[in-house]
């Protein structure tokens, strides 16, 4: 549990934490007021990769807009592809055929994976352990290769269109997957034995930054960051969409509510992800990947619409407000990883410092995306 | 949650008329203006989820807002996010507010207009404190003041900035 | 920007001098140590380059030092801001002699994908106030594509090609 130092003076002095630091995984500055290695004050300062990407959705077509979405979390950038698709196609009323939309889980779960596995060595990395990143690195290249052979690129993907994907899969795309899920599965132990398992690990993680259901619900917080506090809320299941409802998987819970709850929530996700995949390869159909009717310049009806999905950071919204041109009047993008920030000043009051690193990196931060 | 309590609260907030199904889909003319703001709909309103993405569409005055936001943290909701639409035609800022509740397969929208040229609403902040964050990213992007916020200083725009890039007449 | 200016006082040093200068660049060529200034979807790419498969430890560039006091060349990966502009320029005022400048990733050449008419945010290129060295186009560009731009920069400090030249095709 976190407790507040017992000094008799009250000196404090202010660090600042970033922007340039190997901890933020990004460019997030926090403005630290320390009294000795406790933390008073925590201020997170943003907008130091600010993008202007709502602006940029003002300013460009439905679908010259879709490349900014694979840039704003471009770990998990196919759920974003997926969210912007899949609003617009519902302001349209475009349907996407049913092969499309197993491409689009299949795809969009690898990414998950990719975007868990990249956390983690992250993650261990800051708590100070280097090694599990490159073993976590090498998984997740051939992901990338998989992913490359379909969409063309390794990170920051723009493959879906309305209507559905733009690109078959080849012939080595579902054994190549299945391989790689055989793979993995193998690994995984060998990740919890080193890592989850490790003493170290386990005492810089329990019982470090507790954050209750209750904060998560008045900050907003979702994704792993809810469900390691104990609340089973998953957009995939609570909103299903797309073909979701049709495969059967898991949302793992933690009630622990720490830092090893929310690492544990993550760990056990990509399980449920590969399970996930292995069921649509398993059952994917034939048929066309567009939607034959779909129009080519994309007109939505007047009015606001909201599609949520769920991206490995939690629940990605988009808000698209039409006038009925082929620009939107509005585009206002929901990050998941904004409102998992916003509780960072109150959950660190009186922690340490290093614990509030634990925390902060436990929270899964991906800065772009708190600021588009 | 209570999806009935919420609407006869919400209703009791704006008693203008009472709840009405979502008007027919009508089709976009070729080349139509931006909608003029839906004067005279009803404040509490059904909606298509499936269409829209949310259950609720509420729309009240500015100074009911945090009465609002009370009922539905009272009923067990969240909040989602926070934003602003700049409707200039019409002379007029929107706030839009998005609520969801875990065990719910739906969501709640509260939309409130304010003038353009004075735009000011009171902050939901002290209810759901995620809204504070929320609050500040749409005063830089459209210059809305949150009356009773704490601090509405610049999140992402520079400390220094003191223009609004959102508004529709932004020069950069 | 390398190579310094050595003004000699006796005759015979230069020949030394020369052949010193000439090693001491081999030795700054092999073992360049780039600052994590990963600012955005660069950086995962840069990341990758230092990780298992790409392994830029092989060129003598895996030790990413957080502190700008400690690094040879700055790797700018990723968008550039306006609120970021000072904290680069201070960064790279932090770094000691000889330093470099890598402008990786189509952002940091030119302001990328996020230049259109009206922008307000973001700096248009890190060249329009760092001395930039070498670019990597792309977004983002391959790993393969920032070890072909650690490589063309340690051939602008020894000044010869050190490693085969990969052929298209």
């Amino acid at each position: 549990m976190s407790h507040l130092a017992q000094t008799q003076t009250q000196e404090t002095f202010v660090l600042n934490l970033g922007p340039q630091h190997p901890a933020t995984h990004g460019v997030l500055r926090v403005k630290l007021v320390m009294d000795g290695e406790y933390i008073v004050h925590a201020e997170p300062v943003l907008g130091y990769i600010h993008r202007m990407h709502e602006k940029m959705g003002e300013n460009r077509t439905w679908a010259q807009f879709m490349p900014n979405t694979g840039r704003l979390d471009y770990l998990s950038a196919l759920s974003y592809n997926f969210g912007y698709a899949a609003a617009v196609e519902r302001a349209a009323g475009i349907t996407v055929p049913e092969r499309a939309e197993y491409i689009r889980v299949i795809t969009t779960e690898l990414n998950r994976i990719s975007s868990h596995l990249l956390w983690f060595g992250a993650f261990v990395l800051d708590l100070g352990g280097f090694t599990p990143l490159l073993y976590a690195f090498d998984d997740r290249e051939q992901i990338l290769d998989l992913l490359e052979s379909v969409t063309g690129s390794r990170l920051t993907y723009c493959y879906f269109r309305f209507g559905g994907v733009y690109n078959d899969i080849d012939d080595n795309f579902v054994p190549g997957s299945l391989a790689f899920i055989k793979r993995l599965r193998a690994r995984m132990p060998m990740y919890h034995d080193l890592v989850t398992k490790n003493i170290i690990l386990m005492k810089r993680l329990i019982g470090i930054g507790p954050i209750s259901a209750e904060m998560c619900r008045r900050y907003g917080a979702t994704g792993p960051v809810l469900r390691g506090s104990g609340v089973q809320f998953d957009v995939r299941k609570n909103e299903p969409y797309s073909v979701y409802p049709e495969f059967n998987f898991d949302i793992p819970v933690y009630h622990e509510c720490d830092s090893m709850a929310r690492y544990m929530v993550r760990m056990d996700e990509i399980e449920q992800s590969m399970r996930i995949i292995e069921q649509a390869c398993n059952k994917l159909p034939e048929g066309p990947i567009m939607a034959e009717k779909a129009p080519k310049i994309i007109k939505p009806a007047p009015g606001d619409y909201y599609f949520s999905v769920e991206a490995a950071r939690g629940s990605f919204g988009v808000r698209i407000v039409s006038d009925g041109t082929n620009t939107p009047y509005r585009l206002k993008l929901r990050s998941p990883t904004f409102s998992n920030l916003s509780l960072f000043a109150e959950a660190s009051q009186g922690m340490l410092l290093a614990d509030a690193l634990a925390l902060m990196g436990s929270l899964d931060l991906v800065i772009p995306e708190i600021d588009r | 949650m209570n999806l009935e309590k919420i609407k006869q609260a919400m209703m009791a907030l704006a008693p203008q008329a009472p709840v009405v199904e979502a008007p027919a889909e009508v089709a976009p003319v070729e080349g139509a203006e931006v909608p003029v703001a839906q004067k005279g709909r009803p404040a509490v309103l059904d909606t298509d989820y499936a269409k829209k993405g949310f259950t609720l569409d509420i729309e009240l005055p500015p100074e009911n807002v945090v009465a609002a936001a009370e009922i539905l943290f009272k009923e067990g909701l969240s909040i989602e996010a926070v934003t602003g639409v700049d409707w200039i035609k019409d002379g007029q800022l929107e706030v839009v507010y998005d609520f969801i509740d875990w065990q719910w397969h739906g969501r709640v929208v509260v939309r409130s207009r304010v003038p353009r040229d004075n735009p000011q609403i009171p902050t939901i902040s002290e209810v759901f404190a995620g809204a504070n964050w929320h609050e500040r990213e749409t005063h830089d992007f459209f210059g809305i003041k949150f009356i009773g916020h704490p601090d509405l200083s610049p999140l992402l725009l520079p400390e220094d900035a003191n223009f609004h890039p959102l508004l529709k007449d932004f020069k950069a | 920007m390398g190579t310094e200016n050595v003004q000699p006082s006796i005759v015979q040093q230069v020949v030394q001098l020369a052949q010193l200068d000439n090693l001491l660049a081999i030795g700054r060529a092999n073992s360049l140590w780039p600052m994590t200034f990963g600012l955005a979807c660069c950086a995962i790419e840069m990341m990758a380059t230092g990780a298992s498969r790409f392994d830029l430890a092989r060129f003598g560039a895996e030790v990413f030092r957080p502190s700008p006091r400690q690094a040879d060349v700055m790797i700018v990966a990723g968008t550039i801001s306006k609120k970021m502009e000072h904290a680069v320029k201070t960064l790279y005022d932090q770094m000691p002699e000889p330093k470099w400048v890598i402008a990786m990733g189509n952002c940091a050449i030119s302001g990328g994908p996020f230049v259109f008419e009206g922008q307000y945010g973001i700096v248009e290129g890190a060249d329009k106030f760092l001395p930039v060295d070498i670019y990597i186009p792309g977004c983002p560009p391959r790993p393969e594509a920032l070890i072909e731009g650690i490589l063309e920069l340690e051939e602008k400090v020894t000044g010869t090609r050190r490693w085969p030249r990969v052929k298209a095709g």
